[in-house]
């Protein structure tokens, strides 16, 4: 391990367990400390919460939460996107190495390459003329991308199956197996069939063009290539391909197949999630606060994505289900995802979610705090009872949807809980989720608005009786 | 009337795009990938296959456009479109015209690097 690792901003020196942000020691607690280790020397993949709390506290049994708690601190520190969270799968540390600093190790095979970050992609070229094969790589390096090159296609369709890449730059005459046999073969193979294509040729035929595109490629450009027009193509291609990943990672988390029961007598499931209706708890967080006021717009969408990154990782974190985010506001549901024996295991998830929320705000709120800006705090309503959960789809968008009175009833507690003057961090909960958790949880006692509670203490586990 | 030999704006362009020290390293590498094309297309024509001819014409018409070698990508495309010629001795004709163009261009491209 070398004596000092550069990302960005941070110097980490793992000798000395030290952290320096913008040159100055950051203060950072010794579990913090081992979860970034962690993630920086496997930052060439997701890692699991559950190896992160193996490795960090070994032997022990540590709740999720305290591991988020860690990673908060480190985001607060390095930024909200440093550590980005992977639905359903983990962390990944995202900041670009200093020059300094020692290439990772090379990730494991995989056909599918990950998500694009930071606008470094893996590319493969594929081209038998050496000039060309060079001047391509070297203008896609110059672009900031790691290329990797084959001079036939052959070695192209076996470098593609063993290793990830975002994009292939494809030449078609080609020994061995030609541009249009590789195309053919990529469409046919389930696992390469999304792999964009650009094909760069000098051929003049504009039914050799033609043809390209009917077998998949994405684009098609004559050589010389002209280096304006590759970076835009690229740049353009690999954005495309990002939102696809992005798509399919929330699929992905959409259909996480855990091996969850069917959820209710009337309720069919789609992977494990709910479809039908369904007894559930929803959960409804909003910024309040004045944090958005006076803020420049990009200060303001900063604060959004950072304050949604906590937010989604304490539903993450207990399960729950994100229907909706827009903006400053989540819809979370619990019981649809992973559905509980007994309801009322949901109601605590949600429940702990809400404590979880308020402990994660806190963190945002110090860190804004010491640049003097606006508090923020995190308002909170949660409410069961029947819903109406499924895939609802139009013609060119798909969504998960879920309706019934207790998202009306969440959503009303939660604007009740951000009117000003309300406590900080306060979570309104309805009549039905606590009468249900009676006696488990200590929730106090609210005239207004009628008919909820505030949330004083989640549980931190709920012991059912039978 | 004949093609220039060069165009200095192309040169210029890639000079500016990927550096001008990774276009030295680039002309060479044309230098010694060249030679092995145009003895392809005498080998084409003499075993007469006209796919490999096409295939080693093309190849040499693409690199040329690369440098704005604007002459040799022009000889290399006619013989590129031309497919297996009738006359053996306007073949060898044609082929010892490129190797001249290429000669030249090699000696031009050199020369501006160091220029």
């Amino acid at each position: 391990m070398a004596d000092v690792l550069r990302f960005g901003c941070a110097e980490l020196r793992p000798a000395e367990r030290a952290l320096f942000v913008d040159g100055q020691p950051a203060a950072l607690g010794s579990r913090a400390f081992d979860v970034l280790m962690v993630l920086v020397e496997s930052r060439e993949r997701v890692v699991s919460k559950g190896e992160l709390l193996d490795r960090v506290w070994p032997g022990l049994v540590v709740e999720e939460n305290n591991l988020q708690v860690q990673v908060s601190a480190l985001r607060k520190l390095l930024g909200a996107q440093a550590i980005a969270t992977v639905p359903g799968r983990g962390y990944q540390f995202t900041l670009a190495p200093g020059a300094d600093a020692p290439s990772p190790p090379r990730a494991a095979p995989a056909v599918v390459a990950p998500a694009v970050r930071g606008g470094s992609a893996r590319v493969l070229v594929a081209d038998d003329n050496k000039v060309n094969r060079l001047l391509l790589t070297r203008s896609l390096q110059l672009m900031g991308h790691q290329v990797e090159s084959v001079d036939n296609g052959r070695l192209a369709l076996e470098r593609l199956r063993r290793e990830p890449f975002d994009l292939l730059l494809l030449d078609l005459e080609m020994p061995e197996l030609d541009g249009f046999a590789l195309l053919t073969k990529l469409r046919d193979d389930p696992a390469l069939s999304e792999l964009p294509v650009v094909v760069t040729s000098s051929v003049e035929s504009v039914a050799a063009v033609a043809r390209c595109i009917e077998l998949g490629a994405e684009d098609f450009l004559h050589k010389p290539v002209n280096p304006v027009l590759l970076k835009a193509r690229v740049g353009s291609l690999l954005e495309k391909k990002r939102l696809r990943d992005e798509q399919k990672a929330l699929l992905a988390r959409l259909s996480d197949a855990d091996g969850a029961p069917d959820v209710g007598a009337t309720g069919a499931t789609i992977g494990s999630i709910a479809s039908g209706n369904v007894m559930a708890t929803v959960l409804v967080a909003r910024l309040a606060g004045d944090a958005l006021a006076d803020l420049p717009a990009d200060e303001a969408i900063e604060l959004l994505g950072a304050w949604a990154t906590l937010m989604v990782d304490a539903v993450e974190g207990q399960h729950g289900l994100i229907a909706t985010l827009t903006g400053d506001t989540i819809v979370a549901v619990f019981g649809t995802l992973r559905a509980a024996p007994d309801a009322r295991e949901d109601m605590s998830a949600a429940l702990r979610t809400a404590t979880d929320m308020a402990e994660l705000t806190d963190l945002l709120a110090h860190e804004r705090q010491a640049e003097h800006r606006a508090a923020i705090t995190t308002a909170v309503g949660i409410a069961s009872g029947p819903l109406l959960v499924g895939v609802a789809s139009a013609a060119r968008r798909a969504a998960y949807v879920c309706v019934g009175a207790a998202v009306e009833r969440a959503t009303e507690l939660a604007a009740a809980a951000a009117r000003p003057g309300q406590d900080a961090q306060v979570a309104l909960v309805d009549e039905s989720t606590a009468a249900a958790l009676e006696g488990r949880v200590a929730l106090r006692k609210r005239t207004q608005p009628p008919g909820c509670r505030a949330l004083v203490a989640a549980p931190t586990s709920v012991t059912l009786a039978g | 009337m004949a093609e220039p030999l060069l165009d200095p704006a192309v040169l210029q362009g890639l000079s500016d795009t990927v550096g001008a020290d990774f276009v030295a390293e680039l002309v060479e590498t044309f230098a010694s990938e060249a030679p092995a094309m145009l003895a392809e297309l005498r080998a084409a024509q003499t075993a007469g296959a006209a796919e490999r001819l096409r295939r080693a014409a093309h190849s040499l018409k693409s690199n040329a456009h690369t440098f704005g070698a604007l002459r040799l990508a022009e000889g290399a495309r006619a013989l590129e479109l031309g497919g297996l010629p009738t006359s053996a001795a306007a073949f060898a004709e044609r082929v010892a015209a490129l190797e001249t163009d290429f000669a030249a261009t090699l000696a031009r491209l050199r020369e501006v690097q160091h220029g």
